[in-house]
């Protein structure tokens, strides 16, 4: 009984040893900017830029807020346990004389410990916002 | 269940116990800006994009434009003590019927930089602009140099076994270390006593000239 004991002792703490190994070295965290894609939509209101910009933006990070009343909308990405976060994206829109606006998205992460990339979070907030380029 | 599957839940368990608890923690945070929005009823994209990557300059370096043409314009600080740039800066111009609009997006990485994203692209859009109080931005921290030869407070380098002069360890900057065959852990050195997590934790004695180390099972000599 006691070697079966001292047997499963070993093994875990092998397999702590070697997890603790493994997951311990240090990560390299990089910051990571994205200039992601500029959309002009035509014959379209501003305000469906702006609705279309806070939902990608919640869709994405979780979160939206316009800056005043400026049709500029950014979003921090959720934060861990001591308050930081890894992920943001701004969405800027403008109307354009005649009608239709211009918007752009713009992207940073810390990877890691960010799971999708600067560019990987643009990407996903133009496809949510599903403005013709 | 068999006593073999019991054995292997556990220890499944443990690992991702283990790598859970080292996952959790955080090396820094994001902060990002969105600067003021500008817009110039003369001037053309061009003109634009002169101003955006002067004002960039300014501040960063290599600033670059998305593609030519664009408008789109960002640069990033020089590395800062992780190896790695610490801030970056976007200004993106769009030309109007008549005119053009700019904006400007910052983000830093804390605390690794020295200043926030907010402080860069105010410094940036009134660089642009040409007018406003520039505030003066801290400097990047130099990276520190990575040690070389036989340090005798590190362990930096690459190991052969005296056993089995097939087995190396590479030590590398960061506690990691990997093997001749791949397989990793890490390291540490406190005064003369050297630690290594490789398959299991092993006690070493750091020689009086950094070149040897003895103990735990393991003797080792450092290429230098």
């Amino acid at each position: 009984m006691a070697r079966i004991i001292c047997t499963r002792f070993a093994v875990l703490a092998a397999t702590f040893a070697l997890a603790f190994g493994i997951a311990g070295r240090p990560a390299r965290a990089a910051l990571d900017v994205s200039v992601g894609a500029r959309n002009v939509v035509k014959s379209a209101p501003l305000g469906e830029c702006d609705g279309n910009a806070s939902r990608a933006l919640v869709s994405v990070l979780g979160k939206s807020a316009e800056i005043g009343d400026t049709h500029e909308w950014v979003a921090i990405g959720a934060v861990d346990t001591a308050g930081s976060s890894f992920a943001a994206a701004a969405v800027h829109c403008y109307p354009l004389d005649g009608g239709g606006y211009v918007v752009t998205f713009t992207c940073a992460a810390q990877t890691p410990p960010a799971p999708e990339t600067a560019s990987v979070i643009c990407s996903q907030l133009a496809d949510k916002f599903g403005g013709q380029p | 269940m068999s006593r073999r599957a019991r054995r292997a839940a556990i220890a499944a368990a443990a690992v991702v116990i283990a790598i859970l608890w080292c996952g959790s923690r955080a090396p820094a945070a994001v902060d990002f800006s969105v600067g003021i929005r500008y817009v110039s009823d003369t001037g053309s994209l061009s003109d634009c994009s002169s101003k955006a990557k002067e004002s960039l300059d300014a501040f960063l370096q290599s600033a670059s434009e998305s593609s030519p043409g664009s408008g789109d314009w960002s640069a990033h600080s020089t590395n800062g003590v992780n190896g790695t740039p610490t801030a970056d800066a976007v200004v993106r111009c769009y030309g109007l019927s008549h005119g053009y609009v700019v904006t400007f997006t910052c983000a830093v990485q804390l605390p690794d930089n020295p200043y926030t994203a907010n402080a860069l692209c105010l410094d940036v859009a009134h660089k642009f602009h040409g007018a406003g109080a520039i505030t003066s931005l801290a400097a990047i921290p130099t990276p520190s140099p990575q040690p070389t030869g036989c340090a005798t407070n590190s362990l930096l380098g690459t190991w052969v076994s005296d056993d089995n002069p097939k087995l190396t360890f590479t030590m590398g900057l960061n506690g990691d270390l990997t093997d001749s065959e791949g397989v990793s852990g890490n390291w540490s050195l406190k005064g003369n006593t050297a630690t290594l997590i490789y398959y299991g934790t092993h006690s070493l004695t750091l020689s009086a000239d950094a070149r040897h180390l003895h103990g735990g099972g393991y003797s080792l000599t450092r290429k230098c």
